[in-house]
């Protein structure tokens, strides 16, 4: 067996794909792990992946051309999964893409699509839900900010949306797990940026100057229920506690 | 009356939207728009829902009454002329601001203005339309709208504020016209259902047009919809979703909401409702609103007037296969989609799944569980090359008593929510967890 490493990147996983492939051991012989995740086997050698943009770019090359955009579009997602062994999922789905073509996207019952499509849901189903829970608030300075704790990594599937909706503002969508953010500047482009300086959420954070309508907001949140009907099963199937800690209606009036 | 001046902002949200909120109609859906420039906002077709209440219900529209002074008094609102509670009105300009500010904010999804009925349906409609045309075009709003048609405003009103919104909405509140009678005398029917028809034909006429002008606002792009409250009036289930699959049909209706009767008024018209609002039962009928409009069932199909009210145990679809059990059982890997549809523990995306993945595989009951069937209900109606999956009597008892089982649970939940229940040492379905080793291995001793 031979493990090829890459790093957790799209396109590192397409360079491993890549290598993995032309490495001509035969696709039972060869799997594919992130680097720095997963127990070292015996009888194993392990290959670490030299990264280029040439080998991502026939990977996608390939992909575009036999086995359509969706298959791409798909693989991209399945890339920004939360599972530790997503690499070698793609590995193996492609194995079939690239054979069947795009038709293998409703045959379910093979394992390696059946795997693909559950990363693809999960990753769309907490991209669709964080469209709709992420809160801003606005700074001193007119900028919009909401923070986000997702479990994959989908915050750039989530700048599209934004960029369309407030095309006019001045907004970052931040990602705390993964110290990332989104960055729009209005009437321009977007762009992710990695966000190392230490304090720098807190002073976001402080800076909010526009607490009238947060509290209204609350107001709002607590009057529309009706109070005959109260079911917080309901409710918390609609809106799990994990995304609530980031939500206005669910903070308590902040301090100072 | 009691009119307040001066009220502040917040204390006004708060009237309002308590006085809204027995609406049901939260929904942004139907409608795809990107941005314009200069603009703010756009639109999702599939729809946002942006929170969800206390009450598990979602929040989708910043939900509000322009006003609740009304001169109506019908008895089962709770703005109704003839209660004593505080009464206020928004302005215009503090509808649009908040608005603005909370779409900005990512809490809303746009806006849903209904209002109580100021001085006369004509000039509470042209409150609303000034409101909308100021949200439209000097705030350059270009999210979500959903506007109430006040039953009779003037047709031209009508027709330029459906220009501004996305969808509009006029209530039936109840599904006969002697229920109307009886608890809202200044409604009647007719005047109901005549702005409802207008609307119909204005989307009519634009649907025909052979060259649609680029950029001229669509009337009404998310088509209309209504509500109607269940038990507040002595209506069965087959009244309520005849008139729903009638409207479905003659008005082209995107939804029909349905509204559990919660007793806001002490008024001896209504009726008492020990049990809390009848939940369950609101429960049942949206189910067989869904099987109307998206599995090809009719009205007359799942109830009749031998059996005019839903089961409580058992949900429309499982109680409409019990009943016609010489269908079944199907065969997945050739019965048509109209058909697999038809099945309990099926629904749509699974249907679909199944035939898109027996196209070039032969599926098996390990597959149909990957494409999210949910084969505890489905076993008992269906085959996989021929077999089932254990062997199964057809026979209607012993389904039903199988598949009682988990309904029941479910049924309990809905109608009895934070209510204690006696336990019964036999026949539980409610048992949820089962004894660990330790406690098995004690009450076996006799050692409690």
């Amino acid at each position: 067996m031979t493990i090829f490493t890459c790093s957790d990147t799209f396109e590192g996983i397409l360079c491993g794909v890549y290598d993995a492939w032309t490495s001509r051991l035969g696709h039972k012989n060869v799997a594919l792990e992130l680097e720095g995740t997963g127990n070292m086997q015996m009888f194993t050698e392990y290959r670490q992946v030299q990264e280029s943009l040439s080998k991502a770019e026939k990977v996608i090359q390939a992909v575009q051309t036999k086995a359509g955009q969706e298959v791409y579009e798909q693989i991209y997602r399945a890339s920004l999964s939360q599972e530790a062994e997503k690499a070698d999922r793609i590995y193996r789905f492609l194995i079939y893409a690239l054979h069947y073509g795009k038709v293998i996207l409703d045959q379910l019952q093979i394992p390696a699509v059946y795997d693909m499509f559950q990363m693809n849901r999960n990753v769309g189903n907490e991209a669709y839900l964080l469209i709709e829970f992420l809160r801003f608030s606005q700074t001193s300075d007119g900028v919009l900010f909401g923070m986000v704790g997702p479990k994959n990594d989908v915050i750039i599937l989530l700048a599209p949306h934004f960029a369309d909706r407030l095309h006019n503002e001045n907004w970052i969508i931040y990602d705390e797990k993964r110290k990332k953010a989104v960055v729009h500047r209005a009437l321009g482009s977007w762009m992710t940026v990695e966000v190392s300086e230490p304090g720098w959420k807190e002073r976001m954070i402080k800076s909010g100057d526009q607490e009238e309508f947060e509290n209204l907001w609350r107001a709002f949140h607590k009057h529309i229920a009706i109070e005959e009907r109260t079911n917080p099963i309901c409710q918390r199937g609609h809106l799990p506690l994990r995304f609530r800690p980031y939500m206005t209606e669910f903070q308590r009036k902040r301090e100072g | 009356m009691l009119i307040q001046e001066g009220m502040g902002i917040q204390e006004k949200l708060e009237i309002l939207a308590d006085a809204a909120k027995y609406d049901v109609a939260c929904t942004s859906s139907g409608v795809e728009r990107k941005n314009k420039p200069g603009t703010l906002g756009n639109a999702v077709s599939a729809g946002l829902c942006h929170s969800f209440a206390a009450d598990g219900r979602c929040i989708s529209l910043l939900k509000i009454l322009f006003t609740n002074q009304c001169i109506y008094d019908c008895k089962y609102c709770v703005n109704r002329r003839s209660n004593d509670v505080k009464r206020t009105a928004f302005t215009p300009d503090e509808v649009c601001r908040l608005t603005i500010e909370f779409y900005r904010r990512n809490y809303i999804e746009g806006l849903f203005l209904s209002s109580g009925v100021f001085h006369s349906p004509d000039y509470t409609m042209d409150l609303l339309y000034q409101t909308l045309w100021k949200l439209r075009n000097e705030y350059r709003f270009n999210g979500y709208i959903h506007i109430k048609a006040i039953p009779g405003a003037d047709p031209v009103l009508v027709e330029r504020i459906g220009l501004l919104a996305d969808r509009m909405s006029v209530n039936l509140e109840l599904p006969t016209s002697e229920g109307l009678k009886r608890l809202a005398p200044a409604k009647t029917r007719d005047k109901i259902l005549a702005p409802m028809r207008q609307i119909q034909r204005g989307i009519q006429v634009q649907r025909q047009e052979i060259v649609p002008y680029r950029d001229r606002r669509r009337f009404v792009p998310a088509g209309q919809s209504t509500q109607m409250i269940v038990g507040a009036t002595p209506e069965n289930d087959y009244q309520m979703i005849s008139v729903a699959e009638a409207l479905y049909r003659n008005y082209e209706l995107k939804r029909v909401f349905y509204s559990a009767f919660v007793r806001v008024n002490d008024d001896s018209l209504l009726p008492a409702l020990p049990g809390g609002p009848p939940l369950l039962r609101e429960h049942r009928l949206y189910q067989a609103d869904w099987l109307m409009r998206f599995y090809g069932f009719q009205a007359g199909e799942l109830l009749s007037t031998k059996q005019p009210n839903f089961n409580v145990f058992l949900d429309p679809k499982c109680d409409w296969a019990l009943r016609h059990l010489e269908q079944f059982p199907v065969e997945i890997n050739h019965a048509d989609y109209s058909m697999i549809l038809r099945v309990p523990g099926i629904g749509v995306k699974s249907a679909k799944r199944i035939v898109a993945a027996r196209r070039s595989a032969c599926l098996e009951f390990s597959d149909l569980k990957k494409i999210g069937v949910v084969l505890k209900r489905a076993v008992y109606f269906i085959t996989c090359n021929g077999r089932m999956m254990y062997s199964v009597k057809m026979n209607q008892d012993f389904i039903t008593s199988q598949l009682l089982g988990e309904e029941r649970r479910n049924a309990w939940d809905i109608s009895q929510k934070d209510a204690y229940r006696q336990m019964s040492m036999f026949d539980d379905g409610f048992l949820s967890a089962k004894p660990d080793e330790n406690e098995a291995m004690t009450a076996a001793m006799g050692q409690f």
